[in-house]
């Protein structure tokens, strides 16, 4: 049936979108770093999963379980021994998003050039659990049922964590507003490093999961960026709910335009929904509104 | 418990605050009366660490100095500020805001007894505790941002103008909580446009002018002072004062 053909699959890719787009949720929306270098930890986090599958016949969900941890001491120690000190050099808020930008967009460069150095332009892909099975009357493959479940789950987890424990809404109440979180005692300079920490487990996680079932390349990254940037404005900046419910949304329209219209189009049409979303709320989905 | 002295701080050449003494004792409610701009806010973000104070002054609370300290180790030693223009987190709700008064480590023994006292002092939260706190009106607004500052099991709560922008029952029903939270233990120290309202309240009072002590004394002979009759209470219009002219 067509209206699950394209469904199942936008699903599937929303659910990455979303996954990915919380992560960055976390990093610019609480530890208000606008790290460019986003889509490119996503992209070595594919590599990593691709190299481990290859080369030592892991699965890529052990490849999960391992990335998440590593990939947030790595986000954390950069926090902590250059983006802390940049933020505490800069003199206000301008300032300090000209310096984070500076920063992530050199990271860029390097994680890139260390993965066009090992692996060259081409696309890679691996095949797991690539079995076909058929879901309401819609045909596809494991992988990405699995790939789904998982985002689901992560998803989920995270949700409940920052909207029902005293640490999430703490983490939250520093996205609202940094100023009061100090005067109900929270350490607000060690809360954004576990925020941005997490959220680049969370991208590593999205990394692993894309990979099982898209083909990916060294020099893709800046797509994902992209991509997780606008769900979180399309969501509304810091808005949890917000960047879950867009990031599904454009996995659909995604898919509904590559499927009924042309597959060279979906670029336009994620930039359709995001000025769509944007005139009609302009802060966004989920933002409050502007007063 | 709070003994302030020599504390200076300026905002680039403008110096904001100049050597600046202030005591509070346990249980005390301190008022402290300037003009707008003479400092006041400043002095309550020095003592909160919000600001740097210059090097030299000596903010010790409780025996030892706390000049040096950050915000949230300050929150942790038990002083809380609710600040100008109330610092509530607008987008969480009520019962959240006051959840997050419980952050500091200090205050999570008790964190339930605590919650049914402020919501004993602010009855009308307690239906209100689901609504995000940005939907609610400016005296609900102080009603949160006190209870959530309570909630940190403060031994000084310092409060920035929790009348301005209140209708005059609301402000009543503040004033009025400030005296059951002293009567708790908790010691007071306020910057309030309502001085008569606050000198009802206080037991002592400091004038601040242009960042500068200029005097302090018991409030109940502050009231009866012809100077701050003048300066603060608003009788220099009066026909008596006209007429003695
Ligand atoms: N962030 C700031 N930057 C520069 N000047 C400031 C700042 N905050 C306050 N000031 C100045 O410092 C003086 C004292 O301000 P403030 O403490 O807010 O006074 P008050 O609360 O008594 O009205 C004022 O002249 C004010 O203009
Ligand atoms: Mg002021």
């Amino acid at each position: 049936m067509l209206l699950f053909d394209i469904l199942l699959p936008g699903l599937v890719l929303g659910g990455m979108y979303a996954l990915i787009a919380l992560g960055l949720t976390l990093q610019y929306g609480v530890a208000r770093i606008m790290n460019l270098s986003y889509g490119e930890s996503l992209v070595a986090a594919a590599f990593g999963t691709l190299s481990l599958y290859s080369g030592l016949k892991l699965s890529p969900l052990l490849a999960l379980v391992l990335a998440i941890p590593a990939a947030a001491l790595l986000n954390w120690l950069l926090y902590r021994l250059l983006l802390q000190r940049l933020i505490r050099r800069s003199k206000d808020r301008g300032a300090q998003e000209v310096d984070s930008i500076l920063v992530t967009f050199g990271v860029l460069f390097v994680i890139q050039g260390v993965m066009l150095v090992a692996f060259g332009g081409q696309y890679y892909s691996y095949s797991y659990l690539s079995i076909p099975v058929t879901v309401l009357g819609s045909t596809l493959a494991v992988n990405r049922l699995v790939a789904l479940a998982f985002a689901a789950l992560i998803g989920t987890a995270v949700y409940l964590a920052l909207t029902r424990t005293r640490l999430g809404t703490a983490v939250r109440a520093v996205a609202v507003d940094p100023n009061a979180a100090q005067l109900v005692g929270i350490d607000v300079g060690q809360l954004a490093g576990l925020a941005f920490a997490f959220g680049g487990g969370l991208v590593a996680a999205g990394g692993v999961l894309v990979s099982m079932f898209l083909t990916f390349n060294a020099s893709m990254g800046v797509v994902f960026t992209m991509k997780a940037l606008v769900v979180v404005i399309m969501g509304g900046v810091g808005n949890v709910m917000g960047a879950l419910v867009a990031g599904l949304l454009l996995g659909v329209v995604e898919t509904a335009v590559a499927r009924l219209v042309d597959p060279g189009l979906t670029l336009a049409a994620t930039f359709a929904l995001f000025l769509a979303v944007l005139l009609i709320r302009p802060t966004g989905l989920f933002g409050k509104a502007a007063s | 418990m709070l003994e302030i002295s020599g504390l200076s701080h300026a905002y680039g050449k403008h110096q904001a605050l100049a050597d600046v003494t202030l005591n509070v004792a346990p249980r005390e409610i301190i008022a402290i009366l300037g003009a707008n701009g003479a400092g006041k806010s400043t002095l309550l973000k020095a003592i909160a660490g919000l600001i740097r104070p210059r090097a030299g002054a000596v903010i010790r609370f409780d025996g030892s100095d706390i000049a040096q300290l950050l915000p949230h180790q300050i929150v942790e030693r038990g002083i809380a500020l609710v600040p100008e223009g109330r610092g509530v987190f607008g987008d969480l709700t009520v019962a959240e805001n006051l959840q997050l008064g419980a952050y500091p480590a200090r205050a999570r023994d008790g964190e339930d007894a605590r919650l049914a006292h402020v919501l004993a002092l602010f009855p009308r939260l307690t239906e209100r505790m689901g609504q995000a706190v940005r939907t609610m009106s400016g005296g609900e607004q102080q009603m949160v941002a006190i209870g959530r500052a309570l909630m940190s099991r403060p031994q000084l709560l310092m409060l920035d103008e929790p009348s301005l922008g209140l209708s005059p029952l609301l402000s009543r029903e503040v004033f009025r909580a400030l005296k059951t939270i002293r009567g708790d233990g908790v010691g007071i120290l306020m910057v309030e446009q309502n001085a008569r309202a606050s000198l009802d309240i206080a037991d002592r009072v400091y004038l601040i002018e242009q960042g500068r002590n200029a005097g302090d004394g018991a409030a109940s002979e502050m009231k009866s002072n012809a100077d701050i009759q003048r300066a603060y209470l608003g009788q220099s219009r009066e026909p008596a004062t006209s007429k003695s002219k």
